[in-house]
């Protein structure tokens, strides 16, 4: 049971007693049983957050005091320098593994020891013998060691370390112009950890710091991977992408789970603000489609197509999970959000046809605002604070990105805004005669 | 999962971890004790790298070749550069082929592309393995300035590396024919 499930079923106990639904001697078992499962399981945490940046920092420093470069050693010397704090902490996870398997202290701690000191070794080689060559080779060699590791030690500390290696690969190498298609497939190597991870504790913080990194990775990764050779498809990828983050997320919440329990949902909808408000601009929608598609530079034909299947499937698979696990009464407003998908599923093959650039900038512009509307309006229905503020976030945000667009003219600019005021203005009217009219009803 | 097979699986693992880092040394050292010695012209500036250290970047003064004329090979690949020496002793890239040279000493480096001159001969882009020297901290960034006024002509650096089998591992960086080191220590007082 979660520690919020746990601190509620204590909340509820004096009022179960109360009512007589339990007796005393019960009640105080219950309380008895969880108090200490609590406690235990923050000790327990605590301890493995410090084991993990105990190993962070020990991993850190050796790769520190191997950078300085000991010259004065030969070569011979340094090559068994590069490789002991590998084969030691090898050992000891080797050891963690047989003795220590059920700690989640030992296990993320070692791994995370064993991950960093695997890049000590191939950088401390690269360093003695002047090989290896650009941070990329570098990166993408410890990526690769790395992949097996999550899983197998089940350790989630590591799995960010790889996927944060990796992502970091993949930036070096497009700086490069090299290709990173080998991004995806080595990328799925904490599938089987997250799966190890969701079945043992799936509202734990492994789970959520998990979901987390890979939230990141892939809002990152995607857009590294584009390879635009028909402009804007960036467009239908990422509007995708979020709104599939947020119907996957609405799904796993239970209950009144803090922020950080809810990764999926909070880069979803952070990402799908910022996304919304980046196409509410004219500038994205100018030159994209298939009629700008690029001749001239080399492409490689996989990476296209793979931007062709994001562009089709992420928007696909947004709305066939919307349709299939969003329940119609609970998530409304998470089918609000996913309105993005449809109207990008128009919005863009008609700006590729017509190349007029302010379909999209109109319909984004009218997205945000009746999204932060509704995400107001569900607020208040909920008496939740935290909604009814980011629907006023998201309003506030597309009323200062409008005041100063240079898109439109001032006249333009001036009478919509007095229009939407009077709009706000009436709705407060509206809205309170119907409260105090309830009000009256109810008393 | 069977504990026994997960901990088969991290020997595995760390085999290959060790195999890896430890293959580089061997490979590195094989070139280094027995490898045949040139010399390149190089090109340097000097930065840093979070995991590695101090290094002077090094830019060879030679980085592409002409190209065999049936050579057809995509960026990326892989291509086979004898190593010739020129007039003044340097070694210089010879004809890039696909295949192997039969005989004397060559690189196996991977093209960038294939491109024609000013005259028109096909020209292929290599990109050197080497291309980084790394020193203590605080030196490597005396060496990047005492091998940069060699760019503008006043000093020539150049690199002696050790080749064997397509391999090759840098040996030592050279001011004016001086071992790098040596010569920070000739030119201490009026760097």
């Amino acid at each position: 049971m979660g520690r919020l499930s746990i601190r509620w079923l204590l909340g509820e106990l004096p009022k179960l007693e109360a009512e007589g639904v339990i007796d005393a001697p019960v009640a105080e078992r219950l309380r008895a049983h969880y108090a200490e499962k609590e406690s235990g399981a923050g000790r327990r945490l605590v301890v493995a957050i410090f084991a993990v940046f105990g190993a962070l920092l020990i991993g850190g420093g050796v790769i520190l005091l191997l950078a300085h470069n000991w010259e004065a050693f030969g070569s011979g010397t340094r090559a068994a320098i590069a490789l002991a704090p590998l084969l030691a902490s090898q050992v000891l996870v080797g050891w963690v593994l047989v003795k220590k398997g059920e700690s989640t202290a030992w296990r993320e701690g070692s791994a995370t020891l064993l991950a960093l000191a695997v890049a000590a070794a191939i950088a401390l080689v690269d360093q003695t013998y002047h090989t290896g060559g650009d941070l990329e080779s570098f990166l993408w060699r410890w990526s690769l060691l790395l992949a097996p590791l999550p899983w197998l030690l089940n350790s989630t500390a590591v799995a960010m370390l790889f996927l944060a290696a990796l992502t970091w690969w993949a930036g070096a190498a497009r700086v490069e112009g090299s290709q990173i298609l080998m991004t995806w497939p080595l990328a799925a190597a904490v599938v089987p950890h997250l799966a190890q991870v969701l079945r043992s504790d799936r509202r734990g913080l492994r789970a959520a710091n998990l979901q987390w990194a890979i939230a990141f990775f892939l809002c990152v990764a995607v857009g590294l991977g584009l390879d635009n050779r028909v402009p804007g498809l960036w467009i239908v990828i990422y509007v995708g992408l979020f709104a599939l983050m947020i119907t996957l997320g609405a799904v796993n919440r239970r209950g009144e789970e803090g922020l950080w329990r809810r990764p999926l949902e909070v880069v979803g909808v952070t990402g799908s603000i910022i996304m919304w408000l980046i196409l509410s601009f004219d500038e994205p929608w100018r030159h994209i489609g298939w009629k700008h598609i690029h001749t001239t530079e080399r492409f490689l034909e996989m990476t296209s197509w793979l931007d062709v299947v994001l562009a089709a499937g992420l928007p696909l698979a947004a709305i066939l999970a919307m349709a299939l696990l969003l329940d119609r009464g609970r998530h409304r407003l998470y089918f609000l959000w996913g309105l993005s998908v449809p109207l990008v599923a128009i919005v863009w093959p008609l700006t590729a046809t017509t190349d007029s650039r302010w379909i999209g900038a109109v319909s984004f512009t009218l997205l945000l605002f009746v999204v932060g509307i509704a995400t107001i309006a569900e607020g208040v229905r909920q008496q939740n604070l935290g909604t009814v503020n980011l629907g006023m976030l998201m309003v506030a945000l597309l009323v200062v990105v409008r005041f100063f667009d240079s898109g439109f003219g001032f006249i333009f600019k001036g009478f919509a805004f007095i229009l939407v005021g009077i709009g706000f203005l009436v709705a407060n009217v509206v809205l309170s005669r119907s409260l105090r009219a309830r009000q009256g009803d109810a008393s | 999962m069977n504990q026994r097979l997960r901990f088969v699986l991290f020997v595995v693992v760390a085999l290959v971890q060790l195999a890896v880092a430890g293959g580089a040394i061997v490979k590195s050292e094989l070139a280094l004790r027995t490898g045949e010695a040139f010399r390149f012209r190089i090109q340097p500036v000097d930065p840093v790298d979070a995991f590695r250290g101090r290094y002077v970047a090094i830019r060879f003064a030679v980085d592409r070749a002409p190209a065999a004329d049936d050579l057809d090979v995509k960026p990326g690949k892989r291509v086979f550069l004898p190593i010739e020496i020129d007039a003044d002793g340097f070694a210089v890239l010879g004809q890039a082929d696909a295949e192997k040279p039969t005989s004397g000493p060559y690189l196996r480096l991977r093209a960038g592309g294939i491109y024609p001159d000013e005259d028109g001969t096909r020209f292929v882009w290599v990109s050197m393995p080497f291309r980084r020297y790394y020193m203590d901290e605080d030196l490597a960034p005396e060496a990047g300035r005492a091998v940069w006024s060699g760019r503008r002509g006043q000093r020539e650096a150049s690199v002696s590396v050790r080749v064997r089998g397509g391999v090759g591992v840098i040996e030592e960086l050279y001011i004016d024919d001086v071992p790098i080191h040596q010569w920070l220590a000739d030119n201490a007082d009026n760097r």
